[in-house]
């Protein structure tokens, strides 16, 4: 068993954001889109391990608490004009506020009645885009964060930016959650998971200990909501269907649901698929409809298989200083 | 790209062309992005899967299927156009994802036909950015003909504003003195018909806004209906889709009020072939004799030569789809498209089409009964339409007549609503464009 310390930490996560930053200067604009995608993926996803893999609870809702951190943002930057790194913040607190009062419901609750509410909020909560005119309805607000920095060069892609903007931002979350995990919080929360009887009986607020985990949860699926607004250029109740909430738990599930390293991989794989699926039926030739319906069948067989030979995720050695350390 | 050119000196901009002009006829012609010697790339998004896919999901084959039937008659200047079809799910997050991939990996020319107003505004950056022409964009938003924000798109369909401006005339030159009750979707597009009816200056005895979506609740039709038999309304407008339009008739049929109120339909809330899918043959045929607003003629309508050319290419080259209004669009949107290759040149490149289509596009032929408005100073394409009465199998034939149609067009603004008989450029020979 082996600690670092949360600076040392830091270091490796910067040496890897940069290496990540000065890379996207070598690639095309499509694989810096693509990049963009898979860091807000995986901070998405992160943001289930904590709640899944740390407190034990289940959310089908996360897409949901991704659009109160978008719209927020959206809203915030559109009637209050500030700049767009403090909509980030504000994505993150609105989606902490949300997560907090189903925080509160969710302690209650457990297993299948977790997931029904938390899907029935998935299923509900961006149609509401439709009750208010502030919110744009079916066809959403627009979100543009403006042109990267002139100081970068006119040869600084739109989407380089969005993704230097998003991997800095899932660095200091890995390595927030990362720090938060081996404090005495992240100890009572897999107390809670493992046995949440035995963890009341040694003296932890169960109730609490939930909350907590859902409204931090909620936070980090409120920024990744509020990068995901920036990285389309707007929200939409369509952007944040059941299918997007599905996604982040399939990811989960992929890079094993109490592996925070593992919601890179996670990330990376859901980014692959449709590329993967595409070069598929490109080679075999499939008609539209093949080509259509492809991804849902691939993350299935993924998912499926996951479950059935790899329970905990893929074993992945190099990034140990992410992984939770196991006794 | 195009916008900075426009906006700057006139002088300047000519000694700009001038030189790239000097500049060009001295190099080997540069082939532009997606143009080889001998294909067009073009690229769409669409639902082919999810909710919205039904219906939306026919379009694409039948762009192809145009498209076919023009290059196997020597598709456009020696070229074969080729289609990449990409599917959205009708989510703006896919549609980003997938439109990268044309643009960027798959090359394409220009985008055409690109579904929803959400998705064409999530790639509408990426779309500037790279100066791609988007063509004939298939959602009723009028925001984007705004030549300033989307330079290189070109809408095609009326505004909803337009679509009630034009049926506040109809109601006041038909329904004098009759009392109307509105049924409009609560949200960007029913505030657009608001705006419209108001410039008209129509009357209601009742608006009844609904949430998008929200006609498929338990009561919410029972609201509906409630309020217009409180109102006393003996005429009603649905402005929404067509599951609204099907939910109503279904509420006014438990309500025993079919044949009592006078129904009014828009546009996109009164397609035959929808219809008798959700409320059954039976209950379409007792609608016959309401009135929809329409642009493109009665996918049934088989003396119109466009509708007959269009049936016939159908069912050559599209596997047996059934002919209905999505396979209309698609067929409609192609064959724009076709003459605006063709009007780009022998060398076509991104701005030579959008220039084609500025100068020439209204003059093309296309199935509408209504004008098209493209200039250099306009993106603003349909304008007009014509009024028709549902027959028993839920398809429109227009209130003068079969064949005759009486065409009221306006602009979404203050413009007066102008009546006119409807003509429009005759269906090319064979269906295979000369311009």
């Amino acid at each position: 068993m082996k600690h670092k310390s949360p600076a040392v930490r830091l270091l490796l996560l910067v040496l890897i954001g940069a290496v990540l930053i000065i890379g996207s200067g070598y690639v095309d604009q499509l694989r810096s889109y693509q990049g963009a995608q898979a860091a807000i993926f995986a901070i998405a996803i992160s943001s289930i391990v904590l709640l899944t893999g740390y407190s034990g609870q289940i959310s089908l809702g996360h897409g949901a608490l991704m659009a109160v951190g978008g719209y927020a943002a959206v809203l915030c930057q559109t009637h209050l004009h500030i700049p767009y790194p403090f909509a980030f913040l504000v994505g993150t607190f609105a989606g902490g506020v949300a997560g907090f009062l189903l925080g509160i419901a969710a302690a209650r609750l457990r297993g299948p009645y977790l997931a029904g509410t938390t899907l029935a909020l998935a299923v509900g909560l961006p149609s509401l885009a439709n009750q208010f005119h502030i919110l744009g309805g079916e066809q959403g607000l627009l979100f543009d964060v403006g042109n990267p920095p002139a100081s970068l060069g006119s040869d600084f892609t739109q989407y380089r930016w969005f993704f230097v903007v998003a991997v800095i931002a899932a660095i200091l979350v890995f390595w927030l959650l990362r720090n938060l995990l081996s404090t005495r919080y992240g100890r009572r929360w897999r107390a809670l998971r493992a046995n949440p009887t035995a963890a009341a009986l040694s003296g932890i607020k169960v109730g609490k200990a939930k909350v907590l985990a859902f409204t931090l949860s909620s936070c980090v699926a409120g920024l990744a909501g509020s990068l995901f607004a920036m990285l389309l250029g707007l929200v939409a109740p369509l952007a944040f269907t059941l299918t997007l909430s599905f996604t982040l738990v399939t990811g989960a599930v992929l890079a094993g649901v109490s592996n925070l390293g593992g919601s890179i991989v996670g990330a990376v794989v859901l980014v692959a698929i449709p590329e993967l699926s595409n070069t598929a039926a490109a080679h075999f030739g499939g008609s539209d409809k093949v080509t259509a319906n492809l991804p849902g069948v691939i993350t299935s067989v993924l998912l499926i298989a996951t479950v059935l030979f790899v329970p905990n995720g893929p074993k992945l050695p190099r990034m140990k200083f992410l992984a939770r350390t196991r006794q | 790209m195009f916008v900075q050119r426009r906006t700057k000196g006139g002088i300047f901009a000519a000694a700009v062309v001038a030189a790239a002009a000097l500049v060009a006829s001295a190099l080997p012609a540069h082939a532009e992005t997606g143009v080889t010697s001998s294909t067009i790339k073009l690229g769409v998004t669409i639902p082919l899967t999810g909710a919205a896919a039904p219906g939306y999901n026919k379009i694409p084959a039948a762009m192809n299927a145009y498209f076919s039937y023009v290059n196997a008659n020597g598709g456009v200047n020696g070229r074969q156009i080729k289609l990449v079809v990409k599917d959205d799910a009708y989510s703006p997050a896919q549609t980003l994802s997938v439109t990268n991939d044309l643009i960027l990996k798959d090359k394409v020319f220009a985008l055409v036909g690109t579904l929803g107003t959400a998705n064409n505004e999530a790639t509408t950056r990426l779309v500037n950015s790279q100066g791609v022409p988007r063509l004939f964009v298939n959602t009723g938003f009028s925001g984007f003909a705004d030549m300033k924000k989307y330079p290189t798109t070109f809408p095609l369909f009326p505004s909803y504003a337009t679509e009630a401006k034009v049926m506040g005339k109809y109601l006041a030159d038909n329904f004098a003195g009759h009392k109307v009750a509105l049924i409009y979707q609560d949200d960007d597009f029913g505030m657009d018909a608001l705006k419209g009816f108001s410039t008209a200056g129509t009357n209601f005895v009742a608006k009844i806004p609904y949430a998008a979506l929200s006609q498929a609740q338990e009561g919410v039709v029972g609201t509906w209906v409630q309020n217009i038999i409180k109102s006393g309304a003996d005429t009603v407008v649905m402005f929404g889709v067509t599951s609204a339009t099907g939910a109503l008739a279904l509420g006014l049929y438990k309500a025993n009020l079919i044949g009592k109120v006078q129904l009014i339909l828009g546009s996109v809330g009164s397609d035959g072939t929808t219809l008798k899918g959700l409320v059954g043959p039976a209950l379409t045929a007792a609608l016959a004799g309401s009135i929809a607003a329409s642009f493109l003629p009665s996918p049934a309508d088989a003396t119109d030569e466009y509708i007959t050319q269009f049936k016939a290419i159908n069912a050559q080259y599209n596997a047996g789809a059934t002919f209905d209004n999505n396979v209309l669009v698609g067929m409609n949107t192609a064959m724009l498209t076709v003459q605006a290759l063709r009007a780009a040149g022998t060398s076509p490149t991104r701005a030579s089409l959008i220039k084609a289509i500025e100068t020439k596009g209204s003059t093309w032929a296309s199935a509408a009964f209504s004008p098209i408005l493209y200039s250099p100073t306009s993106h603003v394409g349909y304008t007009g339409y014509w009024f028709g009465k549902l027959g028993l199998d839920g398809n429109a034939v227009s209130v003068d007549g079969p064949g005759k149609y009486t065409l009221y067009t306006t602009d979404s603004g203050s413009a007066p609503v102008v009546k006119a008989s409807a003509t429009r450029p005759a269906m090319p020979a064979k269906g295979l464009p000369k311009n």
